[in-house]
Protein backbone atom coordinates (compact mmCIF):
# COMPACT_ATOMS: atom_id res chain seq x y z
CA UNK A 1 0.00 0.00 0.00
CA UNK A 2 1.22 3.35 -1.01
CA UNK A 3 0.29 5.23 2.14
CA UNK A 4 1.75 8.37 1.32
CA UNK A 5 0.45 8.74 -2.05
CA UNK A 6 -2.81 7.61 -1.13
CA UNK A 7 -2.65 9.88 1.79
CA UNK A 8 -1.77 13.29 -0.27
CA UNK A 9 -4.53 11.98 -2.97
CA UNK A 10 -7.02 11.87 -0.37
CA UNK A 11 -6.41 15.14 1.31
CA UNK A 12 -6.45 16.66 -2.35
CA UNK A 13 -9.29 15.10 -3.50
CA UNK A 14 -11.42 15.74 0.00
CA UNK A 15 -9.66 19.88 -0.41
CA UNK A 16 -11.94 19.39 -3.87
CA UNK A 17 -14.76 17.98 -1.93
CA UNK A 18 -14.63 20.94 0.20
CA UNK A 19 -14.39 23.19 -2.25
CA UNK A 20 -17.29 21.23 -4.14
CA UNK A 21 -18.98 21.43 -1.23
CA UNK A 22 -18.70 25.18 -0.50
CA UNK A 23 -20.11 25.97 -3.64
CA UNK A 24 -22.71 23.87 -3.80
CA UNK A 25 -24.19 24.99 -0.40
CA UNK A 26 -23.05 28.54 -1.85
CA UNK A 27 -25.74 27.67 -5.03
CA UNK A 28 -28.52 26.34 -2.60
CA UNK A 29 -28.43 29.39 -0.45
CA UNK A 30 -29.79 30.85 -3.63
CA UNK A 31 -33.12 28.60 -2.94
CA UNK A 32 -33.39 28.82 0.39
CA UNK A 33 -34.99 31.76 1.84
CA UNK A 34 -33.91 32.58 4.92
CA UNK A 35 -36.31 34.14 7.78
CA UNK A 36 -33.93 37.48 8.19
CA UNK A 37 -34.86 38.80 4.88
CA UNK A 38 -32.00 40.13 2.19
CA UNK A 39 -33.33 43.99 2.84
CA UNK A 40 -32.46 43.71 6.38
CA UNK A 41 -29.07 42.03 6.06
CA UNK A 42 -28.23 44.52 3.07
CA UNK A 43 -29.10 47.56 4.81
CA UNK A 44 -26.75 46.72 7.75
CA UNK A 45 -24.00 45.23 6.00
CA UNK A 46 -23.80 48.29 3.70
CA UNK A 47 -23.82 50.85 6.86
CA UNK A 48 -20.71 48.80 8.23
CA UNK A 49 -19.55 49.43 4.72
CA UNK A 50 -19.12 45.86 3.76
CA UNK A 51 -20.40 45.78 -0.28
CA UNK A 52 -20.69 43.28 -2.61
CA UNK A 53 -23.40 42.63 -5.60
CA UNK A 54 -23.62 38.86 -4.80
CA UNK A 55 -26.54 38.24 -3.08
CA UNK A 56 -25.05 34.59 -2.02
CA UNK A 57 -22.40 36.53 0.49
CA UNK A 58 -25.66 38.36 1.72
CA UNK A 59 -27.60 35.01 2.36
CA UNK A 60 -24.74 33.74 3.65
CA UNK A 61 -24.99 36.61 6.28
CA UNK A 62 -28.85 36.32 6.80
CA UNK A 63 -28.14 32.62 7.09
CA UNK A 64 -25.57 33.08 10.25
CA UNK A 65 -27.77 35.80 11.66
CA UNK A 66 -30.62 33.30 11.78
CA UNK A 67 -28.78 30.41 13.19
CA UNK A 68 -27.17 33.01 16.06
CA UNK A 69 -30.96 34.22 16.81
CA UNK A 70 -31.90 30.71 16.71
CA UNK A 71 -29.01 29.03 18.91
CA UNK A 72 -29.48 31.87 21.49
CA UNK A 73 -33.33 31.36 21.79
CA UNK A 74 -33.28 27.30 22.39
CA UNK A 75 -30.79 28.01 24.77
CA UNK A 76 -33.55 30.82 26.47
CA UNK A 77 -35.95 27.98 25.64
CA UNK A 78 -34.49 25.96 27.65
CA UNK A 79 -33.37 28.13 30.34
CA UNK A 80 -37.15 28.99 30.44
CA UNK A 81 -38.30 25.39 30.77
CA UNK A 82 -35.71 25.15 33.90
CA UNK A 83 -37.23 27.58 35.55
CA UNK A 84 -41.19 26.72 35.02
CA UNK A 85 -39.46 23.29 36.27
CA UNK A 86 -37.96 23.88 39.08
CA UNK A 87 -41.41 26.03 40.76
CA UNK A 88 -42.67 24.02 43.33
CA UNK A 89 -45.45 21.63 42.83
CA UNK A 90 -48.29 23.02 44.93
CA UNK A 91 -47.25 26.62 43.30
CA UNK A 92 -47.37 24.90 39.92
CA UNK A 93 -50.57 24.76 39.90
CA UNK A 94 -51.80 28.43 40.67
CA UNK A 95 -49.28 29.18 37.70
CA UNK A 96 -50.83 26.78 35.43
CA UNK A 97 -51.98 29.56 33.62
CA UNK A 98 -48.76 31.36 33.23
CA UNK A 99 -47.60 28.02 31.43
CA UNK A 100 -46.85 29.33 28.75
CA UNK A 101 -42.99 29.61 27.39
CA UNK A 102 -42.40 33.87 27.73
CA UNK A 103 -39.01 35.32 26.25
CA UNK A 104 -37.93 37.11 29.70
CA UNK A 105 -35.35 39.39 29.91
CA UNK A 106 -33.74 36.96 32.44
CA UNK A 107 -33.88 33.94 30.04
CA UNK A 108 -32.70 35.96 27.22
CA UNK A 109 -29.59 37.88 29.28
CA UNK A 110 -28.79 34.16 30.69
CA UNK A 111 -28.28 32.88 27.20
CA UNK A 112 -26.50 35.92 25.63
CA UNK A 113 -24.20 35.56 28.23
CA UNK A 114 -22.82 32.45 26.67
CA UNK A 115 -22.28 33.76 23.35
CA UNK A 116 -20.52 37.15 24.92
CA UNK A 117 -23.16 39.23 25.01
CA UNK A 118 -23.55 40.81 28.55
CA UNK A 119 -27.01 42.08 28.98
CA UNK A 120 -28.14 43.66 32.38
CA UNK A 121 -31.77 43.24 32.91
CA UNK A 122 -33.38 46.40 34.10
CA UNK A 123 -34.83 45.82 37.25
CA UNK A 124 -38.46 47.81 37.38
CA UNK A 125 -38.12 48.35 33.20
CA UNK A 126 -42.23 47.95 32.39
CA UNK A 127 -42.40 46.77 29.28
CA UNK A 128 -45.64 48.19 28.28
CA UNK A 129 -47.99 50.90 30.53
CA UNK A 130 -49.80 48.62 31.88
CA UNK A 131 -47.29 46.35 32.84
CA UNK A 132 -47.26 47.35 36.84
CA UNK A 133 -51.08 47.64 36.65
CA UNK A 134 -52.91 44.66 38.10
CA UNK A 135 -56.08 43.55 35.81
CA UNK A 136 -58.28 45.46 38.49
CA UNK A 137 -56.77 49.02 37.67
CA UNK A 138 -56.54 47.84 34.02
CA UNK A 139 -60.54 47.47 33.15
CA UNK A 140 -61.11 51.47 34.52
CA UNK B 1 -47.90 55.84 34.45
CA UNK B 2 -45.60 55.91 31.82
CA UNK B 3 -43.33 53.23 30.61
CA UNK B 4 -40.03 55.40 30.76
CA UNK B 5 -41.04 58.24 28.84
CA UNK B 6 -41.48 56.42 25.70
CA UNK B 7 -44.66 58.29 24.57
CA UNK B 8 -42.53 61.59 24.87
CA UNK B 9 -40.35 59.83 22.27
CA UNK B 10 -42.77 58.78 20.27
CA UNK B 11 -43.57 62.58 19.73
CA UNK B 12 -40.31 63.55 19.87
CA UNK B 13 -40.18 61.50 16.71
CA UNK B 14 -42.96 62.44 15.25
CA UNK B 15 -41.74 66.01 15.61
CA UNK B 16 -38.56 65.70 14.51
CA UNK B 17 -39.45 63.73 11.15
CA UNK B 18 -36.01 63.03 10.31
CA UNK B 19 -35.99 61.18 7.20
CA UNK B 20 -32.78 58.95 8.65
CA UNK B 21 -33.95 57.82 11.69
CA UNK B 22 -36.96 56.57 9.91
CA UNK B 23 -35.10 54.46 7.88
CA UNK B 24 -33.46 52.59 11.04
CA UNK B 25 -36.46 52.79 13.03
CA UNK B 26 -38.44 50.61 10.07
CA UNK B 27 -35.25 48.71 9.88
CA UNK B 28 -35.15 47.90 13.62
CA UNK B 29 -38.65 47.07 13.36
CA UNK B 30 -38.63 44.46 10.59
CA UNK B 31 -35.50 42.97 12.45
CA UNK B 32 -37.59 43.07 15.73
CA UNK B 33 -40.28 40.77 13.62
CA UNK B 34 -37.31 38.56 11.82
CA UNK B 35 -36.52 37.65 14.99
CA UNK B 36 -39.91 36.75 16.76
CA UNK B 37 -40.61 34.76 13.49
CA UNK B 38 -37.15 32.60 14.53
CA UNK B 39 -38.16 32.94 18.55
CA UNK B 40 -41.60 31.10 17.74
CA UNK B 41 -40.08 28.29 15.40
CA UNK B 42 -37.86 27.36 18.37
CA UNK B 43 -40.85 27.55 20.22
CA UNK B 44 -41.48 30.23 22.23
CA UNK B 45 -45.14 31.60 22.55
CA UNK B 46 -44.86 34.60 23.99
CA UNK B 47 -42.61 37.42 24.43
CA UNK B 48 -41.67 40.04 26.52
CA UNK B 49 -41.72 43.90 24.61
CA UNK B 50 -37.79 44.88 26.21
CA UNK B 51 -36.60 41.03 25.55
CA UNK B 52 -37.49 41.23 21.90
CA UNK B 53 -35.76 44.75 21.41
CA UNK B 54 -33.05 43.73 23.33
CA UNK B 55 -32.58 40.21 21.14
CA UNK B 56 -33.47 42.12 18.18
CA UNK B 57 -30.53 44.67 18.72
CA UNK B 58 -28.23 42.09 19.54
CA UNK B 59 -29.02 40.38 16.12
CA UNK B 60 -28.64 43.54 14.12
CA UNK B 61 -25.47 44.42 16.18
CA UNK B 62 -24.83 40.69 14.79
CA UNK B 63 -24.89 41.50 11.39
CA UNK B 64 -22.95 44.78 11.32
CA UNK B 65 -20.00 43.08 13.10
CA UNK B 66 -20.16 40.52 10.32
CA UNK B 67 -20.00 43.13 8.08
CA UNK B 68 -17.26 45.02 10.09
CA UNK B 69 -15.23 42.26 10.03
CA UNK B 70 -15.43 41.14 6.60
CA UNK B 71 -14.70 44.48 5.46
CA UNK B 72 -11.77 44.33 7.55
CA UNK B 73 -10.23 41.06 6.26
CA UNK B 74 -11.06 42.31 3.22
CA UNK B 75 -9.04 45.18 3.23
CA UNK B 76 -6.02 43.78 4.91
CA UNK B 77 -5.81 41.60 1.87
CA UNK B 78 -5.89 45.02 -0.01
CA UNK B 79 -9.38 44.52 -1.97
CA UNK B 80 -12.45 46.73 -1.95
CA UNK B 81 -14.88 44.24 -2.65
CA UNK B 82 -16.10 41.27 0.36
CA UNK B 83 -15.63 38.16 -1.16
CA UNK B 84 -16.70 34.46 0.76
CA UNK B 85 -13.82 33.85 2.18
CA UNK B 86 -13.55 37.60 3.86
CA UNK B 87 -17.07 36.44 5.06
CA UNK B 88 -16.11 32.66 6.72
CA UNK B 89 -13.14 34.50 8.23
CA UNK B 90 -15.48 37.61 10.12
CA UNK B 91 -17.71 34.63 11.10
CA UNK B 92 -14.76 32.38 12.55
CA UNK B 93 -13.77 35.18 14.74
CA UNK B 94 -17.22 36.39 15.80
CA UNK B 95 -18.17 32.65 16.65
CA UNK B 96 -13.96 31.95 18.69
CA UNK B 97 -15.98 32.66 21.96
CA UNK B 98 -17.85 29.81 21.14
CA UNK B 99 -15.72 27.54 19.53
CA UNK B 100 -16.37 25.47 16.43
CA UNK B 101 -14.52 22.50 15.08
CA UNK B 102 -11.31 23.12 13.80
CA UNK B 103 -11.18 26.39 15.67
CA UNK B 104 -7.53 25.32 16.97
CA UNK B 105 -5.39 24.32 14.31
CA UNK B 106 -5.15 28.02 12.89
CA UNK B 107 -3.76 27.17 9.72
CA UNK B 108 -6.78 25.41 8.28
CA UNK B 109 -8.57 25.96 4.98
CA UNK B 110 -11.22 28.57 5.00
CA UNK B 111 -13.14 25.75 2.59
CA UNK B 112 -13.69 23.36 5.12
CA UNK B 113 -14.00 25.85 8.18
CA UNK B 114 -15.99 24.63 10.97
CA UNK B 115 -18.72 27.26 10.99
CA UNK B 116 -19.53 26.95 7.61
CA UNK B 117 -20.32 23.28 8.16
CA UNK B 118 -22.20 24.19 10.94
CA UNK B 119 -24.18 26.39 9.18
CA UNK B 120 -24.42 23.76 6.16
CA UNK B 121 -26.24 21.27 9.05
CA UNK B 122 -28.39 24.73 10.22
CA UNK B 123 -29.93 24.88 6.93
CA UNK B 124 -30.61 21.49 6.50
CA UNK B 125 -32.10 20.18 9.86
CA UNK B 126 -34.29 23.95 10.25
CA UNK B 127 -37.43 24.63 8.12
CA UNK B 128 -37.52 27.33 5.63
CA UNK B 129 -39.78 29.86 6.83
CA UNK B 130 -39.86 32.93 4.87
CA UNK B 131 -40.19 36.48 5.90
CA UNK B 132 -43.66 37.42 6.66
CA UNK B 133 -43.86 40.77 5.05
CA UNK B 134 -42.74 41.74 1.12
CA UNK B 135 -40.17 44.04 1.52
CA UNK B 136 -39.51 47.11 -0.66
CA UNK B 137 -35.61 47.76 -1.08
CA UNK B 138 -33.97 49.76 1.68
CA UNK B 139 -33.80 52.56 2.15
CA UNK B 140 -36.95 53.67 0.95
CA UNK B 141 -37.38 56.84 -1.38
CA UNK B 142 -40.84 58.22 -1.46
CA UNK B 143 -41.27 58.48 -5.04
CA UNK B 144 -41.94 62.43 -4.74
CA UNK B 145 -44.22 64.00 -6.97
CA UNK B 146 -42.57 66.50 -9.29
CA UNK B 147 -43.87 69.84 -10.33
CA UNK B 148 -44.89 69.02 -14.01
CA UNK B 149 -42.93 71.10 -16.91
CA UNK B 150 -44.40 73.40 -19.14
CA UNK B 151 -44.61 71.02 -21.75
CA UNK B 152 -46.44 68.53 -19.59
CA UNK B 153 -49.01 70.99 -17.97
CA UNK B 154 -49.35 72.19 -21.37
CA UNK B 155 -48.96 75.68 -20.95
CA UNK B 156 -46.91 78.21 -22.93
CA UNK B 157 -43.83 79.49 -21.04
CA UNK B 158 -44.44 83.22 -20.51
CA UNK B 159 -41.57 84.42 -22.17
CA UNK B 160 -39.57 82.89 -25.68
CA UNK B 161 -36.26 82.39 -23.64
CA UNK B 162 -37.62 80.22 -21.16
CA UNK B 163 -37.48 76.56 -22.93
CA UNK B 164 -40.83 74.51 -22.20
CA UNK B 165 -39.18 71.42 -20.88
CA UNK B 166 -38.89 73.55 -17.20
CA UNK B 167 -41.21 73.50 -14.48
CA UNK B 168 -43.47 76.46 -14.11
CA UNK B 169 -43.34 79.01 -12.17
CA UNK B 170 -44.31 79.40 -8.93
CA UNK B 171 -47.49 81.37 -7.96
CA UNK B 172 -47.39 84.91 -8.10
CA UNK B 173 -49.31 84.57 -4.71
CA UNK B 174 -46.95 82.83 -2.92
CA UNK B 175 -44.24 85.38 -3.94
CA UNK B 176 -45.97 88.00 -2.37
CA UNK B 177 -47.00 86.31 0.78
CA UNK B 178 -43.92 85.47 1.46
CA UNK B 179 -42.44 88.50 3.33
CA UNK B 180 -45.23 89.04 5.22
CA UNK B 181 -45.00 85.36 6.49
CA UNK B 182 -41.11 86.22 7.32
CA UNK B 183 -42.84 89.66 9.22
CA UNK B 184 -45.18 87.52 11.27
CA UNK B 185 -42.11 84.76 11.88
CA UNK B 186 -39.47 86.41 13.11
CA UNK B 187 -37.58 85.61 15.79
CA UNK B 188 -39.32 87.58 18.81
CA UNK B 189 -35.99 88.53 19.97
CA UNK B 190 -35.18 89.75 16.70
CA UNK B 191 -38.00 92.49 17.08
CA UNK B 192 -36.75 93.25 20.24
CA UNK B 193 -33.75 93.89 18.82
CA UNK B 194 -35.34 96.30 16.25
CA UNK B 195 -37.57 98.06 18.87
CA UNK B 196 -34.23 98.85 21.13
CA UNK B 197 -32.73 100.40 17.55
CA UNK B 198 -35.81 102.26 17.33
CA UNK B 199 -34.86 104.00 20.55
CA UNK B 200 -31.50 104.72 19.74
CA UNK B 201 -31.54 105.95 16.31
CA UNK B 202 -34.60 107.95 15.31
CA UNK B 203 -32.75 108.68 12.10
CA UNK B 204 -34.05 105.14 11.01
CA UNK B 205 -37.24 105.22 12.09
CA UNK B 206 -37.96 106.02 8.20
CA UNK B 207 -36.45 103.28 7.14
CA UNK B 208 -38.27 100.87 9.51
CA UNK B 209 -41.52 102.38 8.35
CA UNK B 210 -41.11 100.70 5.00
CA UNK B 211 -41.59 97.59 6.22
CA UNK B 212 -45.31 97.74 7.43
CA UNK B 213 -46.15 99.83 4.55
CA UNK B 214 -44.65 97.30 2.13
CA UNK B 215 -46.23 94.16 3.57
CA UNK B 216 -49.51 96.11 3.35
CA UNK B 217 -48.87 97.04 -0.36
CA UNK B 218 -48.55 92.88 -0.32
CA UNK B 219 -51.56 92.54 0.58
CA UNK B 220 -53.02 94.91 -2.14
CA UNK B 221 -51.50 93.63 -4.93
CA UNK B 222 -48.05 92.69 -6.35
CA UNK B 223 -45.57 95.44 -6.07
CA UNK B 224 -42.67 95.73 -8.56
CA UNK B 225 -39.78 93.34 -8.37
CA UNK B 226 -37.59 96.06 -8.18
CA UNK B 227 -39.46 97.93 -5.36
CA UNK B 228 -39.79 94.96 -3.57
CA UNK B 229 -35.94 94.14 -4.11
CA UNK B 230 -35.24 97.60 -2.15
CA UNK B 231 -37.05 96.91 0.33
CA UNK B 232 -36.17 93.35 1.00
CA UNK B 233 -32.72 95.28 1.07
CA UNK B 234 -33.77 98.15 3.51
CA UNK B 235 -35.14 95.05 5.95
CA UNK B 236 -32.13 93.48 5.13
CA UNK B 237 -30.26 96.92 6.33
CA UNK B 238 -32.54 97.06 9.58
CA UNK B 239 -31.79 93.50 10.72
CA UNK B 240 -28.21 92.89 10.19
CA UNK B 241 -26.40 95.48 11.06
CA UNK B 242 -23.39 94.54 9.14
CA UNK B 243 -25.03 95.61 6.10
CA UNK B 244 -26.44 98.80 7.52
CA UNK B 245 -24.85 102.77 6.06
CA UNK B 246 -21.58 103.08 7.79
CA UNK B 247 -22.34 105.70 10.00
CA UNK B 248 -19.94 109.42 10.08
CA UNK B 249 -18.68 111.30 12.78
CA UNK B 250 -21.40 113.35 14.31
CA UNK B 251 -23.98 111.47 12.90
CA UNK B 252 -24.85 108.99 16.05
CA UNK B 253 -25.01 110.97 19.40
CA UNK B 254 -22.71 109.44 22.23
CA UNK B 255 -23.01 110.50 25.31
CA UNK B 256 -19.66 112.20 26.42
CA UNK B 257 -17.67 110.65 29.40
CA UNK B 258 -18.15 112.10 32.62
CA UNK B 259 -15.80 111.43 34.97
CA UNK B 260 -17.26 111.12 39.08
CA UNK B 261 -17.73 114.26 40.46
CA UNK B 262 -15.95 113.80 43.52
CA UNK B 263 -12.77 112.77 41.25
CA UNK B 264 -13.33 115.59 38.97
CA UNK B 265 -13.12 118.46 41.88
CA UNK B 266 -10.18 116.62 43.19
CA UNK B 267 -8.64 116.64 39.44
CA UNK B 268 -9.28 120.41 39.66
CA UNK B 269 -7.33 121.03 42.67
CA UNK B 270 -4.84 118.87 41.80
CA UNK B 271 -3.99 117.14 44.46
CA UNK B 272 -3.08 113.66 43.48
CA UNK B 273 -2.32 112.58 46.81
CA UNK B 274 -5.44 113.59 47.91
CA UNK B 275 -7.08 111.69 44.80
CA UNK B 276 -5.16 108.50 45.18
CA UNK B 277 -6.26 108.37 48.32
CA UNK B 278 -9.82 107.93 47.72
CA UNK B 279 -9.16 105.78 44.50
CA UNK B 280 -7.06 103.06 46.97
CA UNK B 281 -7.40 102.34 50.21
CA UNK B 282 -4.17 100.53 50.04
CA UNK B 283 -2.14 104.30 50.75
CA UNK B 284 -3.17 104.20 54.27
CA UNK B 285 0.39 103.51 55.19
CA UNK B 286 2.00 106.58 52.85
CA UNK B 287 -0.64 108.51 54.31
CA UNK B 288 1.46 108.62 57.45
CA UNK B 289 4.52 109.69 56.01
CA UNK B 290 3.49 112.62 53.53
CA UNK B 291 3.69 115.14 56.59
CA UNK B 292 6.59 114.12 57.27
CA UNK B 293 8.38 114.23 53.83
CA UNK B 294 6.64 117.67 53.21
CA UNK B 295 8.77 118.72 56.25
CA UNK B 296 11.53 117.02 55.26
CA UNK B 297 11.37 118.62 51.89
CA UNK B 298 10.96 122.43 53.16
CA UNK B 299 13.21 121.87 55.76
CA UNK B 300 16.29 120.84 53.36
CA UNK B 301 15.54 123.05 50.53
CA UNK B 302 16.90 120.86 47.92
CA UNK B 303 16.62 120.87 43.79
CA UNK B 304 14.52 118.46 44.48
CA UNK B 305 11.28 120.75 44.89
CA UNK B 306 12.02 122.24 41.89
CA UNK B 307 11.70 119.16 40.01
CA UNK B 308 8.76 118.54 41.94
CA UNK B 309 6.72 120.77 40.30
CA UNK B 310 7.25 119.34 37.20
CA UNK B 311 4.76 116.98 36.33
CA UNK B 312 6.44 113.82 34.75
CA UNK B 313 4.88 112.27 31.34
CA UNK B 314 5.52 108.69 32.52
CA UNK B 315 6.12 106.85 35.77
CA UNK B 316 7.84 109.32 37.83
CA UNK B 317 10.80 108.03 39.05
CA UNK B 318 10.87 107.22 42.90
CA UNK B 319 13.98 108.34 44.73
CA UNK B 320 15.14 107.63 47.95
CA UNK B 321 18.47 109.39 50.10
CA UNK B 322 19.54 108.01 52.38
CA UNK B 323 22.22 110.63 55.13
CA UNK B 324 23.20 110.36 58.13
CA UNK B 325 21.04 113.83 59.74
CA UNK B 326 21.20 116.02 62.33
CA UNK B 327 19.86 114.78 65.75
CA UNK B 328 16.60 116.97 66.08
CA UNK B 329 15.40 117.81 62.44
CA UNK B 330 12.21 116.03 62.28
CA UNK B 331 9.56 117.17 64.54
CA UNK B 332 6.56 115.04 62.92
CA UNK B 333 5.18 113.39 65.05
CA UNK B 334 3.71 110.97 62.64
CA UNK B 335 6.86 109.28 61.40
CA UNK B 336 7.79 106.16 62.30
CA UNK B 337 11.60 107.18 62.48
CA UNK B 338 11.19 109.82 64.20
CA UNK B 339 13.06 107.53 67.20
CA UNK B 340 16.00 107.19 64.78
CA UNK B 341 18.73 109.24 66.12
CA UNK B 342 21.60 107.92 64.12
CA UNK B 343 20.43 107.85 60.65
CA UNK B 344 18.32 110.30 58.83
CA UNK B 345 16.59 108.77 55.69
CA UNK B 346 15.48 110.98 53.08
CA UNK B 347 13.05 110.22 51.37
CA UNK B 348 12.28 112.18 48.44
CA UNK B 349 9.04 110.72 46.24
CA UNK B 350 7.22 113.21 43.34
CA UNK B 351 3.95 113.09 44.41
CA UNK B 352 2.72 112.18 41.39
CA UNK B 353 4.22 108.79 41.82
CA UNK B 354 1.28 108.29 43.84
CA UNK B 355 -1.21 108.52 40.84
CA UNK B 356 0.31 104.79 39.93
CA UNK B 357 -0.67 102.47 41.43
CA UNK B 358 2.47 100.04 39.89
CA UNK B 359 4.22 103.16 41.27
CA UNK B 360 2.88 102.34 44.47
CA UNK B 361 3.32 99.21 45.01
CA UNK B 362 7.14 99.92 43.80
CA UNK B 363 6.86 102.11 47.29
CA UNK B 364 5.99 99.43 49.47
CA UNK B 365 8.56 97.31 48.31
CA UNK B 366 10.98 100.17 48.33
CA UNK B 367 9.70 100.64 51.87
CA UNK B 368 10.31 97.40 52.68
CA UNK B 369 14.05 97.95 51.69
CA UNK B 370 14.39 101.11 53.25
CA UNK B 371 13.35 99.83 56.77
CA UNK B 372 15.88 96.85 56.42
CA UNK B 373 18.83 99.26 55.27
CA UNK B 374 18.26 101.44 57.69
CA UNK B 375 18.65 98.41 59.97
CA UNK B 376 22.13 98.19 58.23
CA UNK B 377 22.77 101.37 58.63
CA UNK B 378 22.16 101.56 62.24
CA UNK B 379 24.42 98.14 62.90
CA UNK B 380 26.84 99.46 60.73
CA UNK B 381 27.10 102.75 62.64
CA UNK B 382 26.59 101.79 65.88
Amino acid sequence: MNNHHGQSQQSSESKHDDDAALTDFLASLMEYTPTVPDELVEHYLGKSGFQCPDVRLTRLVAVATQKFVADIASDALQHCKARQASVVKDKRDKQQKDKRLILTMDDLSKALREYGVNVKHQEYFADSPSAGLDTASRDE
Amino acid sequence: MSDGGRENRREHEKSSGHRKSGVDNFARAIAKIAVAQVCETEGFQAFQQSALETFSDVAVRYIRDVGKTALLYTNLAGRTEVNVFDVIQGLEDLSMGLGFVGASDIDHCLVQSGVVRELLQYVGDSEELPFAYALPQLPIFRDRKQTPSFLQAGVEPPHEHIPSWLPPFPDIQDHVQLPMQENGAKDPQLVEVEHAKDDIKPEQQSSLSVQPLHSAGGLAGPPLVAERNAANLKEAAVTNPYLAAPLYFGEKEVSPAVLPTKLSSEAAVGDHVGQKQVMDGKISALEAFVPGIESIKSGLNDSDEGQMKVFPSQRPPVQFKIRIGKRSFNANPNSSFEHEDFVRLLLVVPFLCYSDTNVHEEFDDALGLLITSNVMLLGWIG
